[in-house]
């Protein structure tokens, strides 16, 4: 209740931020700027207090739970979003980064299971953090690539449509959004790459050690082992010049869509999936481990 | 309180004429000086600018210049006739004075909607009025709010947004496109005075490289020495729409210079960078085609016109808005600079009327008690004086406040209240 009444409070603030950012399409006035600012930093504020206050009262990183982990994510894109809108208040990032942080929280509070990955001590423990950790930072280049695509699409829409530039919604440069979307795809393989195999080393670890087994057919592993391969293959698409400009970007998108899947398509669609169960869902036909123990790993 | 403008601009005069009026330079200072001596106890500000010559003045009723007045002391000071320019003249009085300034201020009686110039020009013209001490309190807080207001209006309206011009929309176009520009290559085909104009725009981004490609080698090396470039013979052209991130071509050719199948290969040679091709020949010079392939943006010179129009169209739906701005804000900066005179008067009137009480009241004391030494009587008067000060702080501090409040019921009701409270009308 506490959880659903926190996490209310700063998604509400970010919603009203975005509203306010929105409003840039009917309202202009600098004090309308100041004001998406001032709730994106309040909202962040105390997003940031609840989470160290969940960290402080559980004595890890809060990333134990998918919760936590969206929590997380949403949090560290809403810091990224609260210093480009403090560096140019005029561009319009807020309305691209918002709704994303505003979708992460609204996932954590509705969707989410808040059960522990793990119940483990000692060397899981430490590799289990590590997993998520990379698998968190992946997901963030996935965010920004996502973000920067979709304005990099839109920009690129008006200026080859001859559109003149829109004054409610000022955008990055096409090279700008081109550069930055770049970086996070490159970035985000390896990173989700790492998180993957630890997330496999974690299971060999945690073999017969752990009540719950996920197996190869599970939908969690199967869909993110389609969004770390469809990352792979925008990577691919990233370093082929042919590619590039909106071709890369529509796969950007798809590459996000793959990546929201596997952080909430279970709960959305009440998949049977063991990861992150305390107790297996649906047995699988052969264990990832190759083993009939069960464990409580994670892949994503 | 009154308050006047008498001046000309771009709309009533010819060039000439404003020129003739015209204080550029040192004449500004020497001009106001010239008001300020000839009409004391007025104030003055002189918006001098190409477009426009227009003298604020602002005063009391029995102290301000005349229109007439103004004239005979513009044509004196220029020593020419009064009648050379006095038929180009306007004259406005009080809140249509202000209403002018803020007009200005905000762009709407330029020669260009929405240029950013005048602002600036408005708040020289003030800076200089303040040097000279030619401004008051009215001129103070007419010109103050008329440097808000122009901002304001700016940037409620988008009256300023998107450039008039296809020299600068080519400009906002690079920069929609490329982040930045040290590291680009700007190639200007064509060697012309289409080539040059856009170039002097294309120079403000500061671009790495310049290379100018003409069929007269000679003619592309004296464009390449005037704007710091190199020149390439015509031959050159797919090497160097290789190298080139930005592209003006403005040659007279009768046939496309650049066919689709040839910029395809040169596209893939580029490996697929981003590409601005601005053809502002006419006959155009690139395949139009060629606008369709990934990663290259290709205006030709009807798609600048295009934006200049649709721009131009977008300024001018700020009209509407920036003349409600302005009307509100015209309503308001008079109110408040009434309150303010009005506060001036009732804090003068308080004043004196606690002194009245103060000193009638020592008089009586001192009748009253004969054998008061000096320094006895000076202590009591000196206590008077500190309670007087110290009971009338907060009320006047008070009245100070709400003459700055913008508020349209002329008499301020705080300031009617304290007159009514302390009998002030009766003084």
């Amino acid at each position: 209740m506490i959880d659903g009444l926190s996490v209310l409070c700063f998604a509400g603030t970010y919603g009203l931020a975005l509203v306010s950012d929105l409003a840039r399409f009917a309202v202009r006035s600098a004090s309308r700027g100041w004001m998406t600012l001032g709730l994106m930093a309040l909202a962040w504020t105390v997003q940031t207090v609840y989470l160290a206050n969940r960290a402080h009262e559980s004595g890890t990183l809060p990333l134990t739970t998918p919760f936590e982990s969206l929590l997380v994510l949403s949090w560290l894109l809403g810091a990224i979003g609260l210093y480009l809108v403090a560096r140019a208040p005029k561009a319009a990032v807020g309305v691209f980064v918002l709704p994303v942080v505003v979708g992460l929280l609204a996932a954590a509070g509705a969707l989410s299971n808040r059960a522990a990955w793990l119940d483990t001590r000692g060397a899981a423990s430490f590799w289990g953090t590590v997993h998520g950790l990379l698998l968190l930072a992946g997901e963030l280049c996935s965010c920004v690539a996502f973000v920067t695509g979709l304005m990099y699409l839109i920009q690129s829409r008006r200026l080859k449509h001859k559109r003149p530039a829109s004054r409610f919604l000022p955008l990055p440069s096409l090279e700008q959004s081109e550069r930055v979307n770049r970086a996070a795809i490159t970035l985000a393989f390896p990173l989700l790459t790492a998180g993957l195999f630890t997330g496999v080393a974690l299971v060999i670890l945690l073999r017969g050690k752990s009540a719950v087994q996920i197996g190869w057919g599970d939908p969690k592993v199967i869909s993110t082992i389609a969004a770390w391969l469809a990352s792979g293959v925008l990577l691919h698409a990233r370093f082929r010049p042919e590619m590039r400009g909106r071709r890369v970007m529509i796969l950007t998108l798809l590459s996000f869509a793959f990546m929201v899947f596997t952080l909430i398509g279970m709960d959305l669609f009440r998949l049977p999936t063991a990861h992150g169960r305390k107790t297996a869902a649906n047995p699988p036909a052969k264990s990832l481990a190759g083993e009939s123990e069960a464990h409580g790993g994670s892949t994503s | 309180m009154k308050l006047s403008v008498v001046g000309l601009d771009h709309r009533r005069a010819p060039a000439g004429v404003r020129e003739s009026i015209a204080f550029d330079g040192p004449k500004l200072a020497e001009g106001l000086g010239h008001f300020a001596r000839k009409f004391e106890g007025s104030e003055f500000v002189i918006l001098s600018t190409c477009n426009r010559v227009e003298i604020f003045a602002a005063g009391e009723a029995e102290t301000i210049p005349s229109t007439g007045a103004i004239i005979n002391t513009l044509a004196h000071f220029h020593e020419i006739s009064a009648e050379s320019f006095e038929e180009h003249l306007f004259d406005e009085h009080d809140e249509a004075a202000v209403g002018r300034l803020f007009r200005v201020a905000s762009s709407l009686e330029s020669l260009v909607l929405g240029e950013g110039q005048i602002l600036g020009q408005v708040r020289d013209a003030y800076q200089v009025a303040v040097r000279e001490k030619t401004v008051g309190p009215i001129l103070h807080a007419v010109f103050q709010s008329a440097l808000r207001v122009g901002k304001r209006v700016r940037e409620e309206t988008g009256l300023d947004e998107g450039k008039l011009s296809i020299a600068s929309v080519a400009v906002d176009l690079a920069r929609d496109i490329f982040d930045t520009f040290h590291d680009k290559t700007v190639l200007v085909i064509g060697a012309g005075k289409m080539a040059d104009l856009t170039l002097q725009h294309l120079r403000s981004l500061e671009p790495g490289r310049i290379t100018i490609i003409n069929r007269s080698l000679e003619r592309a090396a004296a464009a390449a020495e005037r704007w710091g470039g190199k020149a390439e013979p015509f031959d050159r052209l797919n090497l160097a729409l290789i190298e080139a991130d930005l592209v003006v071509s403005t040659t007279a050719a009768p046939e496309p210079i650049v066919s689709l199948d040839q910029y395809v290969r040169i596209q893939r040679a580029r490996r697929h960078r981003l590409a601005l091709i601005l053809d502002i020949a006419i006959p155009r010079d690139f395949d139009e085609r060629i606008g369709d392939l990934e990663q290259v943006m290709l205006y030709n010179v009807d798609d600048l016109q295009a934006q200049t129009q649709a721009n131009r169209k977008r300024r001018e739906s700020g009209i509407g808005p920036a003349t409600e701005i302005i009307e509100r804000e015209t309503a308001a900066c008079l109110a408040t600079l009434r309150h303010q005179r009005h506060a001036g008067v009732v804090l003068r009137r308080l004043g004196e009327y606690a002194d009245a009480v103060r000193t009638r009241e020592l008089e009586s004391l001192y009748a009253r008690c004969p054998n008061l030494t000096e320094t006895d009587r000076q202590a009591i008067a000196h206590t008077l004086h500190r309670f007087q000060n110290q009971f009338l702080h907060h009320p006047r501090a008070a009245l100070r406040t709400a003459a700055a409040e913008p508020v349209e019921e002329h008499p301020h009701p705080l300031l009617a209240a304290v007159r009514r409270l302390f009998g002030l009308d009766d003084l």
